[in-house]
């Protein structure tokens, strides 16, 4: 059972006047999805890396606050004794191959080999996260042969393969195709499935209505709302931060569909025709 | 796949050997040569490595490697043999210049030596992977981050330099000139070299902070995918050689003691 637990995060970066993150305070339980908004440089990724304890023991700075991972606080722990509860995926999955490894499947074993895990041990886990992420037909492929969805999926599978219990993505599609976005996005959900939680930064909206079972909205620096997608996307005042809300949640607006209990507006497809039945009736 | 190696796969004995043992037979082949200072030794050596290639069907790679160290050879035993100092004995008279036999013999010697070490070399680096000789030498205790430099270089160049001709495509499809005059060309560069740097230094970072999370700075101790690959006869072949340098070392030792 692994609980995050933020409580009032400020951290600078290094020769910087502003703080990239201002006085965020937020908890986070086991298994939810949680999909983090906000416009360009709001501190998103800093705010993943502060999770993962890269900030402040890998980039240093003014920091303040306190994370906590269970009873672990972030910042008096390395990295790497951290790396094996939270994993953490990157934007562009080319400089996330270690380029030290000839097949997948010896680069998804990179990690375990680093952390020591016995042999017979490592082999089930590859199988295993090779299977979870669709990848097994390419296990003997040379990593960079790979297309950029596949790849992605590789750094995931090569995180999974450390079974952490957090997962971090931030923006894992952006550098890729529908068709290669579509995988990793499908990739996403089964791992959350599975109990693993899952916190993924995002500018494809529709995405994070659809998966999220909260929304974290950032801008500059500050947790402007961290709430259901709903209540997060029905802010009249989103666009002053930088997100233009989900399709459907402006047709539902223009149409003034309403989910009465929260007061919302729709947020996918699914809901927004529940609505429509609803008022036809 | 790309890859900056010259290892070839074959099925052959030399590749089945494990790559401390074809490291050992490269040390050998240089040092008891030249502890026995005995040049029959090395050109015995040289033989052999030949023979081995030979047996592993890679002996032509090592054509080019050895007519661009035989050029460069061939000048020092053309300069040695008219000039150098000590020359006394004319073998070969050829009017305003003559050959020496001293000069000759000290150029062939040298010629020995590098054809033994480049062909030993070629013994261990044509039926080696890099990744593997790498590895082997991690188990052993050689530093992993070290060892991860080397094993990435073979594959990181090669992509590195894709960049760099996707940047230029993408430099030349917005009008810029790549080709024609040197000036030219200089000024086509300028613009090139910024991105290119940048996008290097960024991956690099962006590679260091992945690598850090998968624990490559892990202090506990490392295991490995792959088994060792020893066979039972990389020990009888190891103890051969260490044999015989030791030897080699215990003879130099006595001439000198003598
Ligand atoms: N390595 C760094 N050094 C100095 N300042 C940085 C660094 N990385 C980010 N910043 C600054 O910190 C702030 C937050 O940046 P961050 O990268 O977290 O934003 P983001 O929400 O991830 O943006 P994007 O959507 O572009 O990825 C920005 O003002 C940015 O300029
Ligand atoms: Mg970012």
């Amino acid at each position: 059972m692994a609980e995050i637990k933020v409580e009032n995060l400020k951290y600078r970066y290094p020769y910087t006047e502003k703080l990239a993150l201002d006085g965020i305070t937020c908890e986070i339980k086991q298994g939810e999805f949680i999909g983090v908004i906000g416009k360009n440089g709001s501190g998103k990724s800093t705010f993943c890396q502060a999770l993962t304890g890269l900030v402040p023991t890998f980039y240093r700075g003014a920091y303040g606050g306190k994370v906590f991972i269970d009873e672990i606080e972030v910042k008096n722990v390395e990295v790497d004794d951290l790396c094996q509860k939270v994993g953490i995926v990157f934007q562009n999955p080319f400089n996330q191959v270690t380029g030290s490894k000839l097949t997948v499947y010896e680069e998804i074993a990179f990690g375990l080999e680093n952390f020591g895990i016995e042999r017979s041990q490592m082999r089930k886990r590859i199988d295993e996260s090779l299977a979870l992420l669709d990848i097994a037909k390419y296990k003997d492929r040379a990593p960079f042969d790979l297309s950029g969805g596949q790849m992605q999926r590789m750094a995931i599978a090569s995180i999974i393969a450390m079974e952490p219990e957090i997962i971090i993505l931030d923006e894992p599609t952006s550098q890729l195709d529908p068709q290669g976005s579509e995988e990793v996005f499908q990739a996403v959900q089964k791992l959350s499935q599975k109990g693993i939680t899952v916190i993924m930064v995002e500018h494809k909206i529709e995405k994070i209505a659809a998966y999220s079972d909260r929304v974290m909205l950032l801008d500059d620096g500050k947790l402007v709302d961290f709430d259901i997608p709903q209540k997060v996307f029905s802010r009249t005042d989103l666009e002053e931060h930088g997100v233009v809300p989900p399709t459907y949640t402006r047709i539902g607006k223009a149409l003034n569909l309403r989910v009465s209990e929260t007061d919302t507006y729709p947020v996918t497809l699914q809901e927004a025709e529940q609505l429509l039945a609803h008022r036809q009736e | 796949m790309k890859s900056m190696s010259l290892y070839e796969e074959k099925h052959s004995f030399l590749n089945k050997l494990s790559p401390i043992t074809k490291m050992i037979y490269v040390v050998a082949a240089i040092l008891i040569p030249a502890f026995a200072g005995e040049k029959m030794l090395a050109v015995g050596f040289m033989i052999f490595s030949m023979l081995l290639l030979m047996h592993s069907k890679v002996i032509r790679r090592t054509f080019p490697i050895l007519g661009v160290s035989g050029f460069v050879v061939l000048t020092v035993l053309i300069i040695q043999g008219l000039f150098r100092a000590g020359n006394e004995t004319v073998v070969l008279d050829m009017g305003p210049v003559a050959f020496y036999k001293e000069g000759l013999l000290f150029a062939l010697g040298i010629a020995i030596n590098v054809f033994n070490i480049i062909l030993c070399f070629c013994v261990l680096v044509l039926s080696t992977k890099p990744s593997d000789m790498v590895e082997e030498l991690v188990r052993k205790g050689f530093s992993p981050r070290i060892g991860y430099v080397f094993t990435s270089l073979f594959q990181l160049i090669p992509q590195m330099t894709d960049r760099m001709s996707t940047i230029t495509d993408a430099q030349k499809s917005r009008g810029m000139e790549t080709e024609g005059s040197l000036m030219i060309r200089m000024k086509a560069f300028l613009p090139l070299i910024s991105p290119v740097i940048m996008s290097s230094f960024i991956d690099t970072k962006e590679r260091a902070i992945a690598l850090e999370v998968r624990g490559f700075n892990a202090k506990n101790k490392k295991t490995f995918l792959n088994e060792s690959t020893k066979i039972p006869v990389d020990n009888v072949i190891i103890i051969i050689l260490v044999v015989g340098i030791v030897c080699s070392i215990g003879w130099r030792i006595m001439t000198w003691l003598r």
